[in-house]
């Protein structure tokens, strides 16, 4: 886990990471969210809907902007205020994503932080989203 | 040529009505926090977050600290702007 302070941050400073989205990990939000649609649940459902398999929660996608801010940018002292997400393309379990964000801009007054995140398959954008966290220490 | 208060005013009224989800509302120079339906804490943070992306200018904390409404707020963001090279 990164433990950037305040003075450490600059904008463009850039971090991220790479995650394999498993079926387990489906299940196991299906279970937290209560979120059992098939869609989700269901690969004939979901294949039958036009999608490629059964489709990634995205929601569970969005999990690793929290993982981004909260271990990497900035880390340890990361509390989180907002984010906004959009859902560019589906996820399907098995899938390598590669989750990157960079600063875009920061509030000295307040010092909030707001990052650009992206979430990629190769080259295929999943889910983009801008996020602003406050610093605790 | 400088921006007249009223322009400013008419490019933060979007970034209240984002900010404070509230779609048709057009916030005026003497409003402040506690006139405000939603303006907290969190979100006057937004808005100075999103005052400073619209505008190119930053704020000291202090300079936020004096502000009684919006319409200083608006005398402050002309007064930044006055000051760019």
């Amino acid at each position: 886990m990164n433990e950037y302070r305040w003075e450490d941050l600059s904008p463009g400073m850039a971090a991220g990471f790479q995650t394999t989205i498993t079926g387990q990990m489906l299940d196991t939000f299906g279970a937290l969210s209560g979120d059992m649609n098939p869609l989700h649940t269901d690969e004939s459902f979901a294949r039958s809907r036009g999608f490629e398999g059964a489709v990634v929660h995205g929601l569970l996608v969005s999990a690793l902007y929290s993982r981004l801010v909260g271990m990497h940018l900035p880390g340890r002292d990361c509390i989180l205020h907002e984010i906004r997400v959009v859902f560019a393309s589906p996820a399907y379990a098995g899938d390598e994503l590669t989750v990157a964000g960079a600063v875009s801009h920061m509030n000295h007054a307040y010092r909030q932080l707001e990052i650009k995140g992206r979430i990629k398959r190769g080259s295929v954008l999943i889910s983009r989203a801008t996020i602003r966290v406050g610093m605790s220490g | 040529m400088p921006l007249a208060p009223e322009a400013v005013l008419e490019r933060i009224r979007p970034i209240f009505r984002d900010v404070l989800d509230l779609p048709s509302f057009d916030v005026m120079p003497s409003d402040n926090a506690s006139t405000v339906e939603g303006w907290d804490s969190l979100a006057h943070i937004n808005l100075v977050t999103n005052i400073e992306q619209e505008f190119g200018i930053r704020f000291a904390l202090g300079e936020l600290a004096e502000l009684k409404n919006v319409g200083e707020m608006i005398d402050l963001i002309l007064k930044k702007l006055a000051q760019r090279p």
